[in-house]
């Protein structure tokens, strides 16, 4: 991978000096934040006051709550250079396991731990395969994804009924529900997350090391960063944050589909790139900026949805607004930018 | 790098200054409305153009009511079904039909209306507290069951070498009670078909999606001839049809789906013999002419929410490929739907066996 991004950066445009005026229109978070300020206005004129009042910021940050949380521990393994297409099967068979434990009288506490150690395992699995053994990112993940999918199928299949498992949680339900100044507790705590991690990535060694890995794992190793241990680490952070997710659902829907987190991966992604990362360049990204691409795609879809537009285009702006991230980032230098 | 650490923090402050300006008389609720406003949760599958011809449908005649209407797409995902259940309750709306294809979060959706107070209607999939519109879907799987055991009679006397089940598991009790009723219809005319001769596949319900499994079925049983097919619609039991075909094997393999999407039109494929309408584009029809109508009235009708005895019956319409051909296709039907006379349904214009 080295090697590539190597040749892909003799071909790139010089390095632009860094100025602080022009950064904060054209920097990788700076530009998403700019574009959210804009979907709010549109937001604000097409739909009115009422799109930033409290029920349907409520609505919207339920919605984008557990993506945010996903993505933002997802967003470590991809800063280290490993991207990890497994979170969206691996947030549905954590749903499914907690879910089968519950059904089957559980406490919910033990059923977490037992539900997040699955998740870890799964995680080990992944970086066994990735720094282990040094498979290719996608290739192993997709084959996680595809195994975790099929238990899926079958922890519901053998616990639910007609491929639904009902797992109501009181305690869970309401914990998903509760609200803290006007907001939804679980909408806050993702922003929480998201503001540690960036905190973690940009303040401290450790984001730095995580950010050098995924940057140039070569000249890492080098530098006498463990290269091994850290993608472990960010590996098993995506898995866990997938777990937590998976718990979360069950909470919020009081059961599980065969199909909870199918595509969620693609949806994670996509807001992570939109908001500055990239799936194949490691050390690219900045969590906030993450957090931005999210409500920039929940805020245009709540436009849509309150306008009466038909919601299929909502692919159509997420699609255009990658675009629009690729096209700036080339813009600024790409590789030579960061 | 540095600028990047740098940058989060200064676009955040630019972003919640402008935030703040654009977003002065930070408003609450939806206005008071005067209109009865209906809302639409469209299943949102790619797969099928009838779920956007059911909010199509809903729409023109929420129209001719002169009602506001509402429409969100469920994205056949729980959690923006769930999303979407807030957005009809800030909205206001009086009334709400639904499709939801992910049945494990009605109970969850319940929970969001009931508070509120907004009647719901479910299409196929029932709810306890939701008004049940929809076909009685076993009984339209046994008697598309027994129409394809007829023809295995005749022409194979009751003896296949397979009979493939082209199923879609995330459809839970549909699939059971359309696919089951499919097999439970054909050995009620051909009780002597032996176990082994039954065989199954994940179609997904979709004709591209399953083909990969139905081929690898085909390539498990290369010595199959005479094939019967059943599934939980159209789509699944196409996967394996066209997948004898690609095998060149689809000499003898008779198909019979449910739910018709893919029986009219100029590309009827052969091998399907047949199908069963349930005309899905037109459900609304009967949800608003027994249900909504009574409801924006004032007169809510009393809760019908099972399948066994519901607030409104859609009828199922088994045709063979022949009689298929004089039924118009979909975007011809919902035109003539919505020129019919009010509370006129699919099954009354276009069922050629009623």
């Amino acid at each position: 991978m080295t090697d590539t991004l190597a040749t892909g950066r003799q071909d790139a445009p010089p390095p632009i000096a860094h100025h602080p005026v022009r950064e904060v229109f054209t920097g990788p978070v700076g530009s998403i934040g700019i574009t959210l300020v804009i979907v709010i206005a549109a937001g604000l004129i097409v739909i009115g006051p009422r799109f930033l009042s409290a029920s349907n910021i409520t609505i919207a940050g339920q919605f984008v709550a557990i993506p945010i949380l996903i993505g933002a521990f997802a967003a470590f393994a991809l800063l280290a250079g490993v991207v990890d297409l497994s979170i969206g099967s691996m947030a549905g068979v954590s749903a499914a396991i907690i879910g089968a434990l519950l059904v089957n009288g559980w406490e919910i506490w033990p059923a977490m731990a037992i539900t997040l150690a699955a998740c870890l395992v799964f995680g080990c699995i992944n970086a066994l395969a990735i720094v282990g053994f040094n498979a290719d990112p996608i290739a192993a993940t997709l084959g996680m994804l595809t195994g975790l999918r099929g238990a899926t199928y079958v922890i519901v299949e053998a616990f639910g009924q007609s491929g639904s498992l009902f797992a109501f949680h009181e305690g869970l339900f309401a914990f998903t529900n509760m609200m803290a100044w006007s907001l939804p507790l679980i909408f806050l705590i993702a922003l929480c997350v998201t503001a540690v991690a960036a905190l973690i990535v940009g303040k401290t060694r450790l984001g730095r090391h995580v950010r050098a890995v995924g940057g140039d794992p070569l000249a890492a190793a080098r530098a006498g960063i463990s290269v091994a241990r850290v993608r472990t680490g960010a590996l098993l952070l995506s898995a866990f944050g997938a777990g937590i997710g998976g718990i979360l659902y069950v909470g919020q829907l009081g059961a599980v589909s065969r199909l909870l987190g199918f595509g969620l991966e693609f949806q994670v992604y996509a807001a992570l790139m939109i908001g500055g990362y990239s799936i194949l360049r490691g050390g690219v990204g900045a969590p906030v900026g993450g957090a931005l691409g999210f409500l920039v795609i929940a805020g245009a879809a709540n436009i849509l949805d309150l306008s009466g537009i038909s919601p299929y285009y909502v692919n159509v702006i997420v699609g255009a607004l990658l675009l629009a991230a690729v096209l700036l980032d080339r813009l600024r230098g790409g590789d030579a930018y960061e | 790098m540095e600028g990047q650490t740098r940058s989060p923090f200064r676009s955040l402050a630019v972003a919640a200054a402008a935030t703040t300006v654009l977003g002065a008389g930070y408003a609450t609720d939806a206005a008071a409305q005067d209109k009865f406003k209906l809302g639409m949760a469209v299943g949102g599958n790619p797969c099928c153009e009838w779920m956007k011809a059911q909010g199509d449908v809903a729409r023109a005649i929420a129209e001719q009511r002169g009602w506001d209407y509402i429409e969100l797409s469920n994205n056949d995902d729980a959690a923006t079904a769930l999303k979407n259940a807030g957005i009809f309750i800030q909205e206001g709306a009086d009334a709400v039909i639904q499709f939801n294809g992910q049945p494990s979060a009605n109970p969850a959706l319940a929970q969001r209306f009931a508070p509120a107070n907004i009647p719901v209607v479910t299409y196929d999939i029932a709810q306890p507290g939701f008004y049940f519109v929809g076909i009685d879907n076993l009984a339209a799987g046994l008697a598309g069951g027994e129409a394809l055991g007829n023809i295995i009679k005749e022409k194979w006397n009751c003896e296949p070498d397979l009979v493939i089940s082209a199923e879609g598991a995330a459809a839970g009790i549909v699939n059971e009670w359309r696919t089951g009723g499919m097999r439970d219809g054909l050995k009620k005319v051909c009780p002597d078909i032996p176990a082994e001769k039954w065989v199954s596949f994940e179609s997904q319900g979709q004709a591209t999606v399953g083909l990969p499994a139905a081929r690898d079925l085909l390539a498990a049983h290369p010595d199959a001839k005479k094939m019967a097919v059943v599934g939980l619609n159209d789509g699944g039991v196409l996967a394996a049809i066209n997948a004898a075909e690609q095998l060149g094997r689809a000499d003898e393999i008779i198909g019979w789906g449910q739910d018709g999407a893919f029986i009219t039109g100029d590309n009827v494929n052969p091998h399907l013999a047949g199908s069963v309408f349930y005309f899905l584009e037109g459900y609304a029809v009967y949800a608003i002419r027994d249900v909504i109508d009574a409801i924006a009235a004032g007169n809510p009708p009393p809760m019908k929410d099972t399948a066994g005895d519901p607030a409104s019956r859609v009828e199922p319409c088994p045709v063979s490929a022949e009689e298929a051909a004089k039924v118009p296709d979909m975007p011809e039907r919902v035109k003539l739907l919505l020129e019919a006379p009010p509370g006129t349904t699919a099954y009354e214009l276009f069922c050629p066996n009623k």
